[in-house]
């Protein structure tokens, strides 16, 4: 599906006015939300997506369960009003079967599941509205939800599209981008390099290929620098309310006999 | 759906229900409903939506009842099996699986096709029909789809649903269309020649509503320069609010919470419709749960239901307006307010 809209014009802007290497708006929102533990909403530019994280918890079906590790299980709905045209797709369409089976993949290796034995981890992806990249998307919500949930995990892991419009690599695709340009998203772990995820559904040549795939890693190191800020000052206000708070005097928690206190002495010797 | 609950507590909210000074848990009195609320516009691509919350949590932004709302607009040829004259409605309500952890996908598709049952019956009923679904006479209508997503549940989530669905058809536009017609100049030979075989294939029939040649004969249609996206659903008024009547033998209370609910079991539904301040009518009816009731009763509890139905009206309407108000404002005179 081709369309007359100029993908890269010769003024180097883009059909939605930005420049080639430049990343749409990002919000992140790491409010609570339902029974989950742990939720975040991202949009980047017009594509939203909230990602609730139930777990570690006891598995719904116990013949799932592994005895070395625990199970991570991944499901998608994209909702129905999502996109310009209205859809409902159901559970077992492969299209959300793909979406969720791409997320597990990526997040099996860097949520240290071994800690939680015979357990079950829970990610539900919403898709509220689509604009492209929705892999991209999907997956640094999980991100950010899995850190909200307080499960361990080795890194962040952040994910970017690009694509080529001829020569050019172009990065975070809209769906009109998306279309006409082949593309590859690249989900990496920025503190220790690595990357959990390349996935490319279209032809491209091997030469540009390089490109690409360097652009987006330094994409993603971008990406990341956002969610630590938005991990960052969550945590700092939930520290500052744990400070606010009424302290709670706990009975028995007076003075021990054998307890040792490092009393700051230096003024009484001098 | 059902919170796991100790047979001590269970008892303990009971009694204190039927208690001659009634308490609930989080203070309110019986017939006091949770903060609601409530933003219309939250999905773009949508010809109208809404987001409705019930008792969420002020201070950490989590908690309470959950629902997101839009309504979207398609083109169908009226056709046996597919659109009908006039357009129709069509509900969908879908639970995501975040709201109901505890359930298999299996109960979850059960729970929510019971959901869509209640909203679809009532919402697509002919006495609620809009007027302005038709496009063009006999050939093309508008499908309205209403799709409903319940994103959590902490009790009372019938009258969220259909709190979110009105607010959601509140704010439908729907495109402003003009059917058009080729009609090709007419010669007197051909009049003639029409009249004739009109004469001799039907006689004295004249003006019945069997007479097919009067249909009108529109096959296309435009979109016409609106200054918006499209005008407002007709009829707006009339979407129905329900109210959700927890009984407990003599008692009853309004928006229960998860624990409330899964210690008083029996529900009575009562959908109005208030087309004017002094006129009500009953939309829906349904009793949900373990239990019965006398019939005394229950025309005691329709008395004493409608008033509440319609504070709530009031209520949700003067929220509608504002949000009307909100949304419409011009660009320039926010950024004003804001200097």
């Amino acid at each position: 599906m081709s369309s007359r809209v100029e993908i890269l014009n010769d003024g180097g802007y883009r059909s939605d006015g930005r420049k080639q290497y430049e990343l749409r708006d990002i919000t992140i929102d790491l409010t609570p939300r339902g029974s989950a533990d742990g939720s975040a909403t991202i949009t980047h530019g017009l594509t939203e997506v909230l990602v609730e994280v139930f777990g570690p918890r006891e598995a719904k079906v116990r013949s799932q369960t592994m005895h070395d590790r625990a199970l991570i299980n991944v499901e998608v709905s994209l909702l129905p009003f999502s996109a310009s045209e209205r859809r409902k797709r159901s559970r077992g369409d492969k299209r959300v079967l793909e979406l969720a089976a791409a997320i597990k993949s990526t997040f099996e290796p860097v949520v240290q599941t071994s800690i939680y034995p015979r357990s079950e981890i829970d990610i539900f992806v919403h898709v509220l509205q689509q604009d492209g990249g929705l892999l991209q998307a999907g997956i640094n919500a999980t991100t950010l939800a899995l850190i909200t949930a307080g499960i361990p995990m080795i890194d962040f892991v952040c994910a970017v599209t690009g694509g080529v419009y001829s020569t050019s690599p172009l990065l975070d695709l809209t769906t009109l981008e998306e279309n006409d340009t082949p593309n590859v998203t690249v989900a990496i772990m920025p503190r220790t390099k690595k990357v959990t995820l390349v996935s490319m559904e279209t032809r491209l040549h091997v030469d540009r290929f390089g490109d690409v795939f360097k652009l987006a890693c330094e994409a993603g190191a971008v990406l990341h620098q956002e969610m630590k800020v938005a991990v960052e000052s969550r945590t700092r206000k939930l520290v500052g309310a744990m400070e606010t708070g009424p302290s709670i005097a706990i009975p028995g928690a007076e003075r021990g006999d054998r307890d040792v206190y490092m009393e700051d002495n230096m003024n009484d010797d001098f | 759906m059902m919170a796991s609950i100790s047979k001590s507590e269970k008892a303990y909210i009971q009694a204190s229900l039927l208690s001659s000074n009634p308490l609930r848990a989080d203070g309110r009195g019986l017939h006091d409903y949770r903060t609601v609320s409530l933003e219309t516009g939250v999905a773009p691509l949508a010809n109208g939506s809404a987001r409705v919350n019930f008792g969420k949590a002020v201070d950490e932004g989590g908690g309470g009842t959950e629902v997101l709302a839009a309504t979207k607009l398609e083109i169908e040829d009226v056709k046996p099996g597919e659109g009908e004259e006039g357009g129709r409605i069509v509900c969908t309500v879908t639970c995501s699986p975040a709201a109901y952890p505890q359930l298999s996908s299996n109960a979850l598709d059960e729970l929510q096709y019971d959901y869509t049952t209640i909203l679809h019956q009532t919402l697509s009923h002919p006495s609620l029909h809009p007027t302005d679904l038709g496009i063009i006479p006999y050939k093309k209508s508008w499908l309205l789809n209403v799709d409903l997503v319940v994103l959590s549940d902490a009790g009372n989530i019938y009258d969220a649903l259909f709190m979110s669905a009105r607010a959601a058809l509140w704010d439908t536009k729907v495109p402003v269309t003009r059917a058009v017609q080729y009609v090709p100049p007419q010669s007197d030979g051909a009049r003639g020649k029409t009249d004739t075989e009109d004469t001799m294939e039907v006689e004295g029939v004249g003006s019945s509503s069997l007479d097919t040649r009067h249909m009108p004969t529109a096959s296309d249609f435009e979109l016409s320069d609106y200054w918006d996206e499209g005008a407002p659903l007709s009829g707006r008024e009339k979407w129905p609010v329900c109210v959700t009547l927890n009984i407990h033998s003599t008692a009853y209370f309004l928006d229960a919470t998860l624990l409330e609910e899964a210690s008083i079991p029996l529900k009575l539904l009562v959908v109005y419709t208030f087309t004017s301040p002094t006129s009500s009518s009953i939309q829906a009816l349904r009793l949900v749960g373990p239990g019965e009731l006398q019939l005394p009763q229950i025309e005691k509890l329709l008395q004493e239901s409608e008033p509440f139905a319609r504070q709530l009206h009031t209520a949700l309407n003067t929220k509608l307006k504002d949000e009307d108000i909100r949304r419409n404002q011009k660009a320039r005179d926010r950024f004003a307010l804001r200097s």
